[in-house]
């Protein structure tokens, strides 16, 4: 019997023991019941805050509950019977220990917290720094290259600070398995920093499925803010290289003849939010028989004449509010700086051969055919 | 025994049967009239009462859009973001304007403060009726806002997205909440000088029920802070109609700006919720437990300390918006000094049921479910106040949460509890016990699995303000939302109960609950003027002369018994420690 249990204890501590092991290994610290992952090189101190003050909350909150139960059933009172009246008015001394009492533990969790935030608000001076730019309702990140992407890619093990600005109204940038969070100010940069040194690979469209960390925008910013999220992917160091260096280049690396269905349905994933393509009607116009329709109409508002449909295009990427679509609200950012004269071409190659792409997804139809 | 009692000490009491039950205030004058321009405290008081009900049934329609909408990730009953971002902004605004902040000052405060302090009126009840009709102008202006095309600026309409939106009912809303100040400020002051002037003999500060400490500390606040709010929302209206470049950085302005200006007054706002519901509770525990109060100069003394470190606070809604790293320090430790004066209140409520003898009244159940709900909000402030665990936190359901344990499960449910507290005394009816106890079970339960469940799902990451959300996250929005639903069920039933006490309802006593203030010395309804001639008081929680007469099946207060209201009564062994 005794042998037995031994032997129990023994595997149960041995499978205890490979389990952490492999955790380690394996990557960070996983979702419990109340936090997500933990996958930042200061999520652990943030967790160990939360836990801290958790158990102060479940300690005080079960004393008061079960005091105020049991004096309650205690002291009952019964019909019939006359009133106590041998109750203590006032207590000073308990008063005062339970002033004083919370007050000291109070004062460590307020120490505790300010150590682990200045850690959180100092970024390191080696850090890996990416532009980050907010607007209604997309994020864009620009790497040190000139690489840009809609999803954030870091290089792992190496620290990552993030110089954010917005174009119109607040964000709030979130990373919950990191545990950082930002907000991002039209009129100021805001930066915030984090180390990662988990990857999780990229995605790719053959490979296996890639789980990125979420990234939220936590400031209310109008009717795209829930869908203002994305992804992180945590690259290794030679993977994160090689990715900055194809991100950079990708346009440029598609022949000029290709560029509109190789480059169009990749840049209008990120339209895709206002503008559809079947007429549909979303917060923009939709672009079904947008070239016909500007053609028709050469004058656009008070004297604004575009000699050309690419012309027209080409100001409504880069300055939108100069003709606004009757029915629509003038609610669209700019692209200056975000898209070069290769990805408007490729836009506007898009826009002229609609016919050839799938009217929900925007994915090139002859693609198959070929 | 008799229930005509004439106290020896050369006053005349009201009594029961001193005056015909006809002569009541709501029977006093008669027609629609008579209640539209009435200057009476406790008709001003009822009118506040149904206009706030009203809005809370609207604003609660609205909850329940919400919380219908978020059962699937994207769209459930509305495919349109923007509409799910008007039902969550009205609800907010709703709740927060037209119900929380003026349901216990100025519905239930103005029924009961003068009663409380034996005098015929509040100071000045001109301007009583004044604030009202503010109230309402301020409630038309938001009802104009929705038939503009409503707003959809969340119910802190932080800048620039408030001066930017196209939605069309932001400046009608604006002014709506620029009125509803005055209101709230009208109302605060008077209570202020009613407190200072006319309390009756015998009541010094510290004779003060706790109910008009508190009323007294948040109407300090209402004076002091919103005439901020005032100036700021003005300054929303000049920026969004004239494009003066205040806030938003476009035009030179800055929108960092605008949040300390908003939360200098919203802060403050927040112990104008829950420093009555305090009140409140502290008397229907010392009340139901036969008691004194345990402790009572730390709970006067902890309600200013909170009315004062409110104003000191406002940056711990900030911590992530660009603040910097110093200010978010000082914040931060200065907002944990609002958590002593809190516990100490909590501790002195548990205290308070220490060998006393208590009575599970309705609002008695109302009062433990507070005490349960405002531990719960009150430590998850912890989370929130400090600075590294917040930057996880903010602008995620763990706030939502947290609020909604403070405004909702602790300051509403304490309206509810006061409500049935002084519902008897409001319209002379007792309601059903067994329904209102069981009421208040089920929107407890309710509460807490809407609301628990949200702790959850923001400490998991989930951003609030969220019409879409990621498939993770449904389980909890599920749940979340069944509560909802039994919450709902609990409050109908808790309307069922005392609505139905005003057509079949037993008689109610001066006194049912045994309490020594002198609102349950005057009958129920109260006549007209009150008291016929301003009666003195003692201590408001010596309940040992506070007797049971069978006869009227409640309670008497017997002065004759105290010494110091009749120097000939025979000291007890308890009079003061």
């Amino acid at each position: 019997m005794s042998m037995t249990l031994q032997t129990l204890t023994h595997i149960a501590s041995g499978a205890q023991a490979a389990s952490a092991f492999a955790q380690a290994a394996a990557g960070p610290e996983p979702a419990n019941f109340w936090q997500p992952v933990a996958a930042s090189t200061n999520a652990a101190a943030v967790d160990f805050m939360w836990d801290f003050i958790n158990w102060i909350c479940y300690f005080f909150f079960a004393l008061v509950v079960a005091l105020m139960v049991y004096f309650v059933i205690k002291y009952r009172h019964r019909a019939g019977t006359a009133f106590r009246t041998d109750y203590p008015h006032h207590n000073t001394p308990l008063e005062l220990t339970w002033s004083i009492l919370p007050t000291i533990l109070v004062i460590a969790i307020f120490w505790f917290g300010f150590k682990g935030y200045l850690d959180v608000t100092t970024a390191p001076k080696n850090s890996f720094e990416i532009q980050v730019q907010a607007q209604k309702w997309a994020w864009n990140f620009k790497y040190p290259n000139g690489a840009q992407s809609d999803d954030l890619y870091v290089p792992a093990n190496r620290p990552v600070r993030l110089v954010m600005r917005s174009t119109d109204v607040l964000h709030s940038l979130y990373i919950p398995d990191f545990r950082v969070k930002k907000d991002v100010v039209p009129g100021r940069y805001s930066t915030l920093w984090f180390q990662c040194d988990y990857p999780t690979g990229a995605p790719s469209e053959k490979g296996p499925k890639v789980d990125g960390h979420h990234l939220f925008c936590t400031e209310y910013c109008g009717t795209g803010h829930s869908n203002m999220n994305r992804k992180v992917y945590v690259l290794a160091e030679a993977d994160f290289t090689q990715w900055l260096s194809d991100q950079s280049q990708w346009l440029d690396k598609i022949a000029d003849d290709e560029l509109y269905f190789k480059a169009g349905p990749k840049l209008f994933a990120r339209c895709q939010q206002c503008h559809s393509l079947d007429g549909s009607a979303g917060i923009g116009p939709s672009w079904k028989g947008i070239v016909e329709r500007v053609k028709a109409y050469p004058n656009v508002g008070e004297g604004k004449q575009y000699p050309t449909f690419e012309d027209y295009i080409r100001t409504s990427i880069l300055v939108p509010g100069e003709y606004v679509v009757p029915g629509y609200a003038n609610a669209m950012p700019t692209f200056k700086g975000q898209l070069n004269d290769r990805g408007i071409d490729a836009v506007i190659g898009f826009m002229k051969h609609l016919d050839e792409f799938d009217p929900k997804t925007g994915k090139y139809l002859k693609a198959a055919a070929k | 025994m008799s229930t005509i009692h004439l106290p020896t000490s050369g006053q005349i009491r009201d009594t029961i049967e001193a005056r015909p039950e006809s002569d009541s205030y709501l029977t006093h004058t008669r027609g629609v009239l008579s209640w539209i321009f009435t200057l009476d405290h406790k008709r001003i008081g009822l009118m506040y009462m149904w206009s706030v009900l009203g809005s809370f049934l609207l604003g609660g329609i609205f909850a329940l859009l919400v919380r219908t909408e978020l059962l699937t990730p994207g769209p459930t009953i509305t495919s349109s973001a923007d509409t799910y971002n008007q039902w969550f902004t009205l609800h907010g605004a709703i709740m927060v304007f037209l119900v929380i902040i003026p349901s216990i000052p100025a519905a239930l405060g103005n029924f009961v403060l003068p009663v409380m302090m034996g005098a015929k009126d509040v100071a000045f009840p001109r301007l009583n009726l004044f604030s009202y009709y503010l109230w309402v102008t301020g409630a038309l202006c938001c009802v104009l806002s929705l038939a503009m095309g409503g707003f959809d600026t969340g119910w802190t309409f932080y800048t620039p997205y408030s001066t930017t939106t196209s939605a069309g009912g932001v400046i009608p809303v604006l002014t709506g909440a620029f009125i509803l100040g005055f209101s709230s400020i009208f109302t605060g002051l008077n209570f202020v000088v009613t407190v200072h002037k006319l309390r009756p003999p015998g009541m010094t500060w510290f004779r003060m029920p706790l109910f008009l400490w508190a009323i007294y500390a948040t109407a300090i606040i209402q004076v002091l802070a919103t005439p901020v709010l005032g100036i700021t929302l003005l300054l929303l209206i000049v920026e969004r109609t004239v494009n003066i470049g205040i806030f938003n950085p476009s035009m030179g302005g800055d929108p960092v700006l605008y949040q300390h200006f908003f939360w200098f007054y919203s802060h403050p706002a927040v112990y104008i919720m829950i420093l009555p519901a305090m009140g409140i509770i502290s008397d229907i525990i010392a009340i139901n437990s036969h008691r004194h109060i345990f402790g009572y100069r730390f709970i006067a003394f902890s309600s200013i300390a909170i009315a004062m470190f409110s104003f000191l606070v406002w940056g711990h809604h900030m911590f992530t918006s660009g603040q910097s790293a110093l200010m978010n320090t000082l914040f931060s430790a200065i907002s944990f000094s609002v958590a002593i004066p809190s516990a100490v209140k909590v501790f002195n409520w548990v205290a308070t049921l220490y060998k006393g003898s208590v009575s599970l009244t309705t609002p008695m159940w109302y009062a433990l479910a507070f005490l349960f709900l405002f531990t719960i909000g009150g430590l998850t402030g912890l989370h929130l106040a400090t600075l590294n665990t917040d930057v996880h936190l903010h602008d995620t359901y763990f706030v939502v949460a947290h609020f909604h344990y403070v405004m909702m499960g602790s300051a509403l449910i304490a309206m509810v509890g006061g409500l049935h507290h002084w519902w008897p005394k409001m319209f002379g009816r007792m309601y059903n016990e067994k329904l209102g106890t069981a009421a208040c079970f089920v929107v407890f339960i309710g509460f807490n699995v809407t609301f628990f469940t949200q702790f959850m799902l923001g400490a998991h990451g989930m951003p609030r303000r969220y019409y879409d959300y990621q498939p993770e996250f449904q389980v909890y929005h599920v749940i979340s939302t069944i509560g909802s639903y039994i919450m709902a069920l609990g409050f109908g039933m808790t309307a069922v109960c005392l609505v139905s006490s005003l057509f079949g309802g037993k008689k109610a006593p001066a006194n049912p609950w045994g309490g020594r203030t002198l609102e349950w010395q005057c009958a129920s309804p109260p006549p007209f003027d009150n008291f016929a001639k301003t009666p003195r008081v003692a201590d408001p929680y010596d309940f040992s002369v506070v007797k049971w007469d069978e006869k009227t099946q409640g309670y008497w207060v017997d002065d004759a018994a105290d010494p110091e209201m009749n120097p000939n009564a025979p000291k007890t062994a308890h009079a003061h420690h």
